[in-house]
């Protein structure tokens, strides 16, 4: 399939996503009670809000905006860092912003008098910091940079994971316990308006740049040596993706909780379909992000009558479908 | 475009690899770099095209400065064939040949229809058109090799720096790639460093010879007299002979019972 098909053929599945996830839920509605909202819409004065549209715009819109975007933002830097680090194996979260994130957001739900806001705050600093400190571990190092950036990511995922387990300990087993548990596991549930005013100027910023730039991808991937003589400087370009990567993640992770998997899967699905150039397969890893997690989370509220956490659903999704990437491409190169 | 270095000096923590190298390659020439393993050769290599620093010396691009030359425009007047081509992400040969033009990319640009003619071109030169759509890890490190050249010839830079470029290449490819090359210093003034290990095949092509010897550039001219029996005995530490073939050009064999 050629390019613009391909993306011709995926925009169209992710709007029909969006679409079937704005009408299915435990509330049934209608396009004719949208059309209807519409109408009053337009007339100054009439629109009442009822217990429908209520579901529909503050319940249903902002949590499926926040799936495609959250999707994208995570599959994209999964993308970004797999180029970056050379490597297929790895994950946004490498380099420990989830586990960042999760520690901030612990630490949020236990202390005493914090909001919702505080949460997701702590946990986007945690994450950003996270990083930070993995990175600040290779600049101390300074050799072997790509590879001990790895290494020292999984320090930092390490030492917040301890912590994170910390918290959980000392943690009141009724309430701060389980609120930690449901928050890491991650769901679009808490997802408002709010949110998506948070997660999309920070997503859609990055997803821009690293579209704009995503031929130097091709490039970074070559290693260090060639990107130089290419006339790239590669240590300036890791920065700037890992900073735009980790925010994207981050304010994700803050806003929804840890969501495996599409940061490894979707960009092997994206190569699949694409090929490995990073022109053509990050458009293509966008679209499958966003669609990949506004499926999961669909099926996570309609496949029980209770919700699913959406992290154990790309997990059981993601875990096979890696599993039969690696089997179809095993003669490609790309694994 | 000339390339000049003056005591060029540079060290791996602490490590001396390359001992105030000096060497000069006049526009339009083919200057072969000769030494045995861990001589420094890539790392001066590495040196002049900005992947490494140097500690001290200078280097001088067409007269200019090239501290004062960023990365870019570096780029865009020197390019380099690496020793190593291995490709994590299998990218077809066409899309790795397109990667040259980056230099010449400015801000968010990506290469475009004239890019992709260049990069054409430049496949055409070595005469690999027919390896264009194929996937790098699809091809042999001889046809690797093929690749990474025409991607240093659509960068277009003026001077090329080539390290080891004979690696993996078959008889008849190992040659046509540097006549190729040395054409292209005749016809279109390009400028040539390029680190060899076969004295034969510096004595084909190249104009001028740079013996490097654990850092230190001990000898430097034209072929004729850098190019001897004594020279290069001393050098790579075995007995040689030198003979002339039909045409007049130098050859060298190892004598003796060296290495049976």
């Amino acid at each position: 399939m050629s390019y613009q098909k391909t993306l011709w053929a995926l925009g169209s599945i992710l709007i029909m996503l969006f679409f079937l996830s704005l009408f299915t839920g435990q509330m049934h509605l209608t396009f004719a009670d949208v059309a209807a909202w519409g109408r009053d819409w337009l007339e100054p004065g009439r629109l009442e809000p009822s217990p429908k549209s209520l579901v529909f715009f503050d319940v249903r819109l902002p949590r499926s905006l926040a799936a495609v975007l959250g999707g994208a933002g995570l599959a994209v830097s999964g993308a970004a860092y797999q180029g970056l680090f050379r490597n297929p194996l790895v994950s946004p979260d490498i380099l420990g912003v989830s586990a960042g994130c999760a520690f901030g957001a612990a630490l949020g739900l236990i202390l005493p008098g914090s909001s919702f806001g505080i949460v997701r705050a702590l946990s986007f600093a945690f994450g950003v910091s996270a990083v930070a400190l993995a990175a600040g571990i290779a600049r101390a190092v300074a050799v072997r940079q790509v590879l001990v950036l790895i290494l020292a990511g999984l320090v930092v995922t390490s030492m917040f994971n301890a912590l994170l387990m910390v918290l959980k300990y000392t943690a009141d087993p009724y309430s701060q316990l389980p609120a930690i548990v449901f928050w890491v596991m991650g769901s679009m549930h808490r997802c408002s308006w709010a949110d998506v005013r948070l997660i999309a100027p920070v997503i859609l910023a990055g997803l821009a740049l690293i579209f704009l730039l995503r031929f130097k991808l091709n490039i970074l991937s070559l290693g260090d040596v060639q990107a130089t003589s290419l006339g790239l400087n590669p240590r300036r370009y890791r920065i700037f993706f890992i900073g735009i990567s980790s925010l994207m993640v981050a304010v994700t992770v803050s806003a929804c909780g840890q969501i495996g998997w599409i940061g490894l899967v979707i960009p092997h699905m994206a190569r699949t379909l694409s090929g490995p150039d990073h022109r053509v397969m990050i458009p293509v890893t966008a679209l499958m992000g966003g669609a990949f997690l506004l499926a999961a989370d669909l099926a996570a509220r309609s496949l029980t009558s209770a919700e699913l956490p959406v992290s154990i659903l790309t997990a059981m999704a993601g875990g096979p479908l890696f599993a039969f990437l690696l089997y179809r491409n095993r003669a490609r190169g790309w694994i | 475009m000339s390339l000049v270095c003056r005591d060029i000096s540079f060290a791996y923590n602490g490590s001396r690899v390359l001992h105030q190298v000096g060497l000069e390659v006049p526009a339009g020439s083919f200057c072969a770099l000769l030494g045995r393993n861990g001589s420094g050769k890539t790392t001066l290599l590495h040196c002049l095209c900005g992947i490494l620093t140097p500690e001290s010396g200078k280097m001088m691009i067409n007269n200019k400065p090239a501290h004062l030359i960023n990365g870019t425009a570096r780029a865009q007047c020197i390019s380099l064939v690496p020793q190593e081509t291995e490709q994590i992400f299998p990218f077809t040969v066409l899309d790795l040949v397109l990667m040259g033009r980056n230099p010449h990319l400015r801000g968010f640009a990506m290469p475009g229809a004239d890019d992709e003619k260049i990069a054409w071109q430049a496949l055409e030169l070595i005469g690999a058109t027919h390896l264009a759509k194929r996937r790098v890890n699809r091809i042999s490190g001889g046809e690797r090799q093929l690749a990474a050249v025409a991607r240093a010839l659509a960068q277009q830079a003026p001077v090329m720096l080539l390290d080891e470029p004979t690696n993996h290449l078959d008889f008849q490819n190992q040659y046509h790639l540097l006549y190729q090359i040395r054409r292209l210093c005749r016809n279109r003034n390009l400028t040539v460093l390029a680190s060899m290990h076969n004295p034969n095949a510096v004595a084909a092509v190249a104009d001028r010879v740079v013996l490097l010897e654990a850092g230190h550039a001990v000898l430097q001219g034209d072929v004729e007299s850098v190019l001897t029996q004594k020279q290069l005995s001393r050098l790579y530490g075995m007995p040689l002979v030198e003979s002339r073939l039909r045409g007049g050009q130098k050859h060298f064999m190892p004598v003796g019972d060296f290495g049976r």
